[in-house]
């Protein structure tokens, strides 16, 4: 039986200061013998503070918040990508994440081999791909240039491939940090339209926005963080609301 | 370990893709192509063992593919070893993007080189069938045993590497030099007896690389199979680098992402 959700208790993620630190061993070793110099001190970054949140299949929940707030770290928490310091995380489902879109290219393969590329990248097989491959290729709509190398695009075309690969296969949990806003009109359009497919199919959707018409038109319930904690949790309206009265809009 | 295990052969289709890509990218735009692999180790021994075969005065035939087979299966390590080291740096964009083990990404770069390895080792296997025939024979399948144990040396060897290396930045470099003295004190290039003669056996009988190498060089040069004690050491070798590269990996997996 499926029973997708995430549960989420005290949980803490910091960002070790020593990632922006000292990185080499020659600095390593420099730093043993040389006199101390003072220097600007690094602390750890405390980027989520005690987040306790549960959310049940068939929800559409909003991220929102300054920049900085967290709601980018918040989703590749989600996504397992960052590991969290203290408490609880359970995610159940198969998750989909859509974040750098027009990362992990290979500049000197096709555009055809890179659709192949991503699939793998997610977990698909060979086969799968290819019986996909031919949707993709016509949503990206890039006409002679899908058997030119990547290196070959402008930034609005791999944008585009990136978006058409991504979105052709959903998740029980869709998480989504502002992809919607890709390509030209005519392509937003479409976009759009495949989102709102992709969205469908999905059983819980997480979306981080400063879009407050896309927040309110596709999620029911918002979060609202500040400065890495999570200050409101409740329906959209109420938390547009509470954002804007926090962060001094109104 | 279970489940990190399962995890890499999950993500199967998209390592040996990569791994694949890696390979037409290296040969692409280039007229001899597949090819290179193959000549470039045999060039170079040719030199190396005009030269080092007047200052030992050993027979030419014999030595060029003692030196051959040091060379690739050497430049199998090191190209694992330093290249995988940075691995994951190379690897950030997919890091970053979705939650696969580390651990494939030093799998791609081993993967790759084994597949150099295993053309580069065609010409050995050609200089030897036509120069010493007479040591073709059973032994041979003995050393084809090589390339599952070099892969499973290198790739914890590249594992526990990158770990460090994505910390530290400058570790490839000073991975050159410490690479660089083990080929000094190993018969890689030099045949065993001249260390042997000048009674340094400890650095013959004591060194994986030694033995490492006999797995192939008994069967090819000399058609005996290897030793029971070769395989020992090469066992030995695996056990303990892999251990390292799981303890390391604990610790480090997970705050990769945070170096990149």
């Amino acid at each position: 039986m499926k029973n997708n959700h995430i549960l989420l208790e005290g949980v803490d993620l910091y960002y070790s200061s020593v990632a922006f630190k000292e990185r080499s061993l020659k600095s390593l070793l420099g730093g043993l013998f040389s006199v101390n110099r003072t220097k600007p001190e690094i602390h750890d970054v405390h980027a989520l503070k005690n987040i306790n949140l549960e959310i049940k299949a068939g929800e559409r929940v909003g991220l929102l918040g300054h920049n900085g707030a967290g709601k980018s770290t918040f989703l590749k928490m989600l996504a397992g990508l960052y590991p969290i310091s203290n408490g609880i995380r359970v995610v159940e489902g198969t998750v989909r994440s859509l974040f750098d879109l027009s990362l992990g290219f290979e500049p000197d393969a096709s555009g055809r081999e890179n659709i192949l590329y991503r699939g793998l990248l997610l977990g698909l097989s060979p086969t799968f791909m290819r019986e996909i491959e031919d949707e993709v290729v016509a949503f990206a709509d890039l006409g002679e240039f899908i058997d030119y190398p990547i290196k070959t695009y402008s930034a609005g075309m791999q944008v585009r491939l990136a978006f058409a690969i991504s979105t052709a296969v959903g998740g029980d949990v869709l998480l989504l940090d502002e992809v919607i806003g890709a390509g030209d009109a005519n392509f937003m359009a479409k976009a759009k339209q495949r989102i709102t497919n992709l969205i469908e199919q999905s059983e819980i959707l997480i979306l981080a926005s400063h879009d407050f018409g896309a927040l309110t038109s596709l999620c029911k319930r918002g979060l609202v963080f500040h400065h890495g904690e999570l200050i409101f949790d409740g329906a959209i309206q109420d938390s547009v609301q509470y954002y804007k009265k926090v962060n001094g809009l109104e | 370990m279970a489940d990190y295990l399962a995890g890499i052969w999950n993500a199967r289709y998209f390592w040996i893709h990569l791994s694949l890509s890696d390979l037409r990218s290296r040969w692409r735009r280039s007229f001899f192509g597949i090819l290179w692999t193959v000549i470039q180790p045999l060039g170079m021994t040719l030199l190396l063992a005009l030269v080092f075969g007047r200052i030992f005065k050993t027979e030419i035939t014999e030595y060029a593919p003692y030196i051959l087979s040091g060379m690739v299966v050497w430049e199998f390590v090191t190209a694992s070893a330093i290249g995988g080291s940075l691995s994951f740096v190379q690897a950030d964009a997919y890091i970053k993007q979705c939650h696969h083990p580390l651990a494939i990404y030093t799998l791609r770069t081993v993967l790759t080189n084994l597949m150099v390895l295993i053309l580069a080792s065609l010409s050995l296997i050609g200089w030897v069938l036509i120069a010493m025939p007479q040591h073709f024979g059973w032994t041979w399948l003995a050393a084809l045993s090589i390339y599952p144990i070099v892969a499973l040396i290198a790739w914890p060897l590249a594992t526990l590497l990158a770990y460090i290396a994505t910390r530290f930045r400058d570790l490839p470099h000073a991975l050159g030099l410490v690479f660089q003295a083990m080929w000094f004190v190993s018969p890689i290039y030099f045949e065993a007896k001249v260390f042997r003669g000048g009674d340094l056996h400890g650095l013959v009988d004591y060194n994986p690389i030694y033995h490492m190498l006999e797995i192939l060089r008994a069967p090819l040069l000399r058609g005996e199979w290897p030793t029971a004690v070769n395989y020992a050491y090469c066992l030995g070798a695996i056990a303990i680098l892999t251990s390292l590269a799981w303890i390391v990996g604990r610790q480090a997996e997970k705050k990769i992402i945070f170096y990149l």
